[in-house]
């Protein structure tokens, strides 16, 4: 019988039925072996951990699968998809007779996962008609739809009545050139490999426009297996000791979707994929204030691609139609990483107070040549009328077998790069006052350079002079003649950090969080064989002037290598495309600050607000960003005459070199991001869960313009908005457990319908953004090579925006017009107040939970764009000249999407 | 007389007996949310609108036990704070108040067990290390069972407060779904990798539907990222279930706080035993009412009355925890 005792019995009288309580608390925990006394016996029948685990099957099938838009808007109605996600995972504790008894020491898990698919790919490209491939191009018009002439390079003579005092025009030509009659190439000019080539390109199979473009759809299917493993056991030893074990095995293949069905696809190669990781973690508890760990971490992962048994076909690029072939057809790469870490925090008074270390060491080997049967590029130039622009086709000097430049790859031999690391750092969360506290931070880190086992690297260095031109810039190699294995000078880096958090008016709904750190970026060691010229040969052959002669005959194909390799020669590589490492020992710098508040109201909702700011310099860009070797502007005035090349490589700063290679590891990149916050968290109540985020933001950059960089001296002139970044986006999840059945408000039934009425959820996640900002372009770049990427001039007084932006016109492209020749255009690579379409996605997954017993079943719905929205495509930004604009500029072709099911079924026991 | 006040009330939950061949009890815990009533104060209850007998109630000011499971294994700059409180308010509570300290790593281990003297309760938590994996998914079910279980034989009020930092990513247990083949480019079953999660709360709750001890979590670092806030979500829906709270500490300073809050909380515990009429069973509407000199106080919820049968099967498919104020 249950008494109500007053507070005045329960201070003058023992208290019986509590201590009645403790006993029965004493014999029930020693029962359930929850007591150092707990006999053997006991411990084994108690709480103990039983093995449980889970079988699980996620399933998709294109019949579940709205057909995406993409794929409908070209004529299809299907798209293949076959794809079973299966796998276990069990858990428990490992007892073995006189050894391991305690079922609460020892805990094993064990988890694999198995994947087998096949699916498709749609993609729209533009290929040459069936007449231009015989040499026909009497059909073939511009961007404006205008009739587009093919000169016959056979017949280019200099003009006696040119006047180099006035630029070149059709009214004064430098050079004389005859059309091809009737616009075709006669069959006997038809390059015969390139006839043979041809026979792997396939003919258009649509006609998607405008005019003769966007007429090859693909939608071509891949195969991918996968099968992983993750082993995983703890083990605690005398209370203060624990040990923990995982180890985890993927092997993988990747397929890869064609686009032909034969060697000459322009797609990546198949893919053979491994991957381990395994990890062995040490805790020392040593006091309650004192905590010590160790953890030694090993991961390797490898890709092999492509059949090395066959050879590859060359890489022919062909201006704006699908290329044939592709880079890197042939590779292997590992990558390995060791790591030692170590670390000690305890307490002391107002302090936690930590002190860690660690050391890596990464090893990446590489076999990744990129052009093992030559890169062969075909511009207009050589069928144009030289110094014309909108004349000639890169089709039509393909047909004739003359690149504007080619290169080939020879490797001799793997690179097996090494990169180690080290870090010390320390930190203190000082507990200032009641509702404030402080957060400091410093790091050590000793960023180590890249070295090869074998001394196989190189680089050239603008401070050692090139003996065979006695000009500044020779190839140097590492470990010779004084050079450091690592060329470059290794870096130590300070970096603090400060953040707080404080209850402002002792106020604990309230929370004010403030920080600032400051950090270094690591310049990492990519796959590649970047920087080992002179081990290795890049063969280049560049034209000397792109308008009148190719760069070599491709029916005698590229000649052999006259050097033989290693050639450690400071003259290697000169009159060729040079590998260019940064000596100076610059890496990227980070800083970022931040300020929020978050408040806790009424019906377990919190609000919140925040700002911040991040930004960084020496960030790591590639060629299309930085160019050490380019060309001033200032150079355009010499107009056509940029494109003798004897003339062109003496405007560079390093003329032995035809350009440099910065494989995406040049310091030189700036940007800065402000942004703010609002956000909304309903925690649990109701069987509702739900956040929202709201994010608004500017970000600029000078590096990451979609086109490149217009005036690599100036980066600044090229900082704009960064085109990637959306200035508005939202992000919403939510969980709603459905009120219904047992223990539920509504329809709790009993019998067969309690069952099936209950244990319905919904999970959910929303994503919009409104819209990235536009990067314009010009249709043509006649600047004599000296601007890798020309940026449109802004026609001033005139509006870039439409009353009604749609699919038909989504921008005024008369608002932009193409530079003329020569010249710099006067545009921001991206426009400061033209957004692209907004993008949104809605994901929703149903699931009901059916217990039986111990076990359970799980069932799953997932839909993926469960509205099946279809998101437009970005519009045609570019912006020809006035005589032949591009008439799709502004609009948009199609959209993409599409809803994707996935079901699922879960035991779990 | 005054006007009746109206409460708040975080009523609790109720397994209740069915088809009645002989009487059935039921035990609830609530709380009164303002207002203060004397621990002399009668109770009065229906049950689908039918009385039903209050054959006791345990006032707050009655004999309580509080079982503090440590599940801490993070950082000292937030446990240590919660140590402090935890001694604090521990040394506070009246004399018939017992503490029982537990710890909840590789399994359910007694450190200190209730008895008039704190100072082993008090020593074991001042001395507890921080390190280990998080354990509170794995330990409360045996908890709440032995909570559960002195709930059933004595008459004092008992408690389960779990203060604990644990981090989802860290359990011994896989609840974070990993990627296991990085190479799967297609792979959409982990774009909701709550699913672990809530399956393993929706099998708790399941599982201590029909213990009738409240469980109280304090979590000394509320984490923002997805799967973090889902374990913490779902903490909260496991301690509302069983009447009890979950309180999710931002900072250091609501440490404290929440210590504070919940242990007043603990105290202010009322817990009565119900007599269910005959032909009451299912999801059933209980209504509480109690005077206390001019203030008048009246409660109504739901819950779910189970048969006796049932219950003996261990399959008390407890009772809505569903709750609301007149």
């Amino acid at each position: 019988m249950c008494i109500a005792a007053s507070g005045a019995d329960t201070q003058s009288r023992p208290p019986d039925p509590l201590t009645r309580a403790a006993e029965e608390f004493k014999v029930l925990t020693r029962d359930q072996g929850m007591r150092p006394e707990s006999a053997a016996t006991a411990q084994k029948s108690g709480p103990k951990m039983p093995w449980h685990g889970r079988v699980y099957e996620n399933f998709r099938n294109d019949i579940l699968d709205a057909v995406p838009h993409e794929v409908t808007q070209n004529g299809g109605d299907k798209s293949i998809l076959r794809r079973n996600q299966f796998g276990f995972n069990v858990a428990g504790p490992v007892l073995i007779p006189h050894l391991i008894t305690d079922p609460n020491n020892t805990f094993l898990m064990v988890s694999y996962e198995g994947v087998r698919e096949r699916i498709s790919r749609a993609s729209l490209h533009t290929i040459p008609t069936a007449p231009e491939r015989t040499g026909d191009f009497s059909q073939t018009v511009d961007q404006a739809g205008l009739s587009l002439p093919v000169y016959d390079p056979g017949t280019t003579a200099p003009n006696a009545a040119y006047d180099p005092g006035q630029p070149v025009s059709t009214g004064n030509l430098q050079y004389l050139r005859s059309p091809f009659p009737g616009n075709r190439i006669p069959e006997s000019r038809l390059a015969p490999n390139i006839q043979e080539a041809l026979k792997l390109y396939p003919l258009p199979n649509t006609d998607i426009g405008p005019f003769f473009q966007n007429n090859y759809f693909v939608n071509s299917p891949q195969t991918d297996t996968a099968d992983g493993f993750i082993v995983k056991i703890d083990h605690p030893f005398h209370e203060r000791h624990r040990l923990t074990s995982s180890t985890s095995i993927s092997n993988g293949f990747l397929g890869s979707a064609k686009y032909f069905p034969n060697l000459a696809s322009p797609t990546p190669p198949d893919q053979n994929f491994s991957t381990r990781r395994s990890e062995l973690d040490y805790v020392f508890t040593a006091t309650a204030k004192t905590v010590y760990t160790a953890s030694l971490i090993a991961t390797s992962s490898s890709t092999i691609a492509g059949d090395a048994s066959q050879a590859a076909f060359p890489y022919y690029e062909l201006g704006n139609y699908l290329a044939m072939g592709t880079p890197y057809p042939q590779t292997r790469n590992a990558r390995n990483t060791y790591e030692m870490d170590a670390s000690g925090s305890t307490r002391r008074g107002k302090h936690a107070l930590r002190l860690a270390l660690q050391a890596d060491a990464h090893q990446v080997n590489s076999f990744n040549p990129a052009y093992p049967s030559g890169d062969f590029q075909f511009a207009a130039g050589l069928t144009s009328l030289p110094g014309i622009i909108d004349t000639g086709a890169p089709f039509a000097s393909f047909l004739l077998g003359l690149p504007q430049y080619a290169e080939r790859t020879i490797t001799v031999s793997p690179s097996y790069f090494r990169d180690p690391y080290g870090n010390l750092s320390g930190s203190d969360n000082w507990q200032v006052a009641k509702n404030l506290t402080v957060s400091i931070g410093l790091n050590l880190g000793l960023h180590m350079p890249r070295v090869e086992k074998y001394n196989r690297q190189s680089t050239v260095d603008p401070a050692v002079a090139d003996p065979s031109v006695g000009l500044p810039g020779a190839l140097v190699f590492a470990g010779l003649n004084g050079i450091p294995r690592g060329l470059r000078p290794a870096n130590f880096d300070i970096d603090p950090s400060v953040s707080l958090a404080w209850n402002p008016f002792g106020n604990a709904n309230t929370v004010v969080r403030a920080g600032f750190s400051r950090s270094h970026g690591r310049i990492p060691t990519y796959n590649g064989q970047w920087a080992t010229q002179g081990f290795n040969a890049r063969q280049t052959f560049i034209s000397a002037n792109t308008q009148l002669s190719p760069a070599l005959d491709l029916a005698s194909g590229i000649p052999p290598l006259t050097t033989p390799l290693p050639d450690l020669s400071p003259s290697a590589i000169d009159n060729a495309a040079a590998d260019y490492m940064d000596l100076t020992g610059r890496e990227p710098v980070y800083q970022s600050a931040s300020l929020s508040i978050e408040r806790e109201i009424p019906l377990s909702v919190i609000v919140s607000a925040g700002a911040s700011y991040s930004g960084g310099r020496d960030l790591l860009v590639g060629n299309s960003s930085a160019n050490p070797n380019a060309v001033s502007p200032d150079a355009l005035s010499y107009g056509d005459m940029l494109y003798n090349q004897a003339f062109h490589t003496t405007l560079q700063p390093f003329p032995q070199f035809t350009s440099f290679n910065l494989y995406g590891l040049y310091p030189a990149g700036r940007y800065q991001r402000d942004a703010g916050f609002l956000g909304l968290e309903k925690r649990a109540s109701f069987g509702l869960t739900f956040t929202a985020t709201y994010t608004f933001s500017k970000q600029i950059d000078d590096y990451s313009a979609p086109y490149g960089n217009q005036d690599f001296f100036h980066l600044q002139n090229d900082r704009a908005l960064t085109a990637s970044n959306p200035p508005q986006t939202l992000q919403v999840s939510y969980i709603y457990e459905l009120p219904f059945g047992s223990g539920k408000p509504l329809l709790h039934f009993s019998g067969w319908r309690g069952p099936l009425v209950s244990g319905w959820s919904i999970t959910g996640t929303a994503y919009w953004d409104g819209g990235r900002p536009l990067a314009m372009h010009p249709e043509f770049n006649n600047t004599g090579n000296v601007l890798a990427t020309l940026n449109v001039n802004v026609v001033p007084g005139v509006d870039p925006h439409v009353p009604t932006p749609g699919p038909s016109l989504w921008f005024n492209p008369a608002a932009f017009s193409q530079p003329a020749d020569f010249t710099v255009g006067n545009g921001p690579p991206t426009e400061p107040n033209l957004l692209g379409p907004s993008y949104s996605s809605l994901d929703l997954s149903v699931n009901k939970r059916l217990p039986l017993g111990e076990r359970s079943i799980e069932l799953s719905a997932s839909a993926f764009d469960f509205l099946n929205h279809a998101n437009w495509n970005y519009p045609d930004t570019g912006i020809g000249p006035a005589a032949a604009p591009n008439v799709n500029a502004g609009r948009i072709i199609g959209s993409h999407g599409g809803r994707v099911v996935q079901l699922g079924l879960k035991v779990s026991f | 007389m005054r006007r009746p006040t109206l409460f708040g009330i975080a009523c609790s939950l109720l397994a209740l007996p069915v088809a009645h061949a002989q009487p059935v009890r039921l035990s609830i815990p609530a709380w009164i949310e303002t207002g203060t009533l004397g621990a002399t104060s009668k109770f009065e209850a229906t049950l689908n609108g039918k009385p039903a007998e209050v054959s006791a109630q345990l006032g707050p000011a009655s004999d309580q036990m509080i079982l503090v499971v440590m599940d801490v294994t993070g950082d000292p700059s937030l446990v240590d704070p919660a140590r402090e409180a935890l001694i604090s308010e521990i040394s506070k509570l009246p004399r018939n108040a017992w503490v029982g300290l537990l710890r909840a790593q590789d399994g359910l281990h007694v450190l200190a067990d209730p008895a008039a003297d704190r100072g082993k309760a008090i020593a074991g938590i001042r001395d507890l290390p921080n390190s280990g994996n998080p354990g509170l998914l794995e330990t409360v079910q045996p908890a709440l069972t032995l909570a559960d279980a002195l709930v059933q034989k004595s008459p004092v009020r008992v408690s389960v407060l779990y203060v604990t930092d644990g981090n989802i990513y860290r359990y011994r247990e896989d609840y974070t779904n990993p990627v296991i083949n990085q190479s799967d480019p297609h792979d959409l079953s982990r774009r909701f990798p709550e699913a672990l999660i809530e399956e393993k709360i929706s099998k708790l709750l399941d599982a201590t539907a029909a213990l009738q001890a409240p469980l109280f979590v304090i979590h000394l670092h509320n984490r923002t990222d997805r799967l973090n806030r889902a374990y913490q979500n779902g903490l909260q829906t496991l301690a509302e279930a069983t009447g009890g709270r979950t309180e999710l500490c931002r900072s250091v300073a609501e440490i404290p706080e929440a210590i504070s809050a919940t242990f007043a909380r603990m105290s202010s515990e009322w817990r009565l035993t119900l007599r269910v009429p005959p032909k009451v069973h299912g999801l059933a509407q209980v209504r509480l009412s109690a005077r206390s000199g001019d203030e008048a106080l009246r409660l109504s919820w739901r819950s779910r009355v189970e048969s006796k049968e049932r219950q003996k099967n261990g399959d008390r498919a407890h009772p809505n925890r569903t709750r609301s104020g007149i």
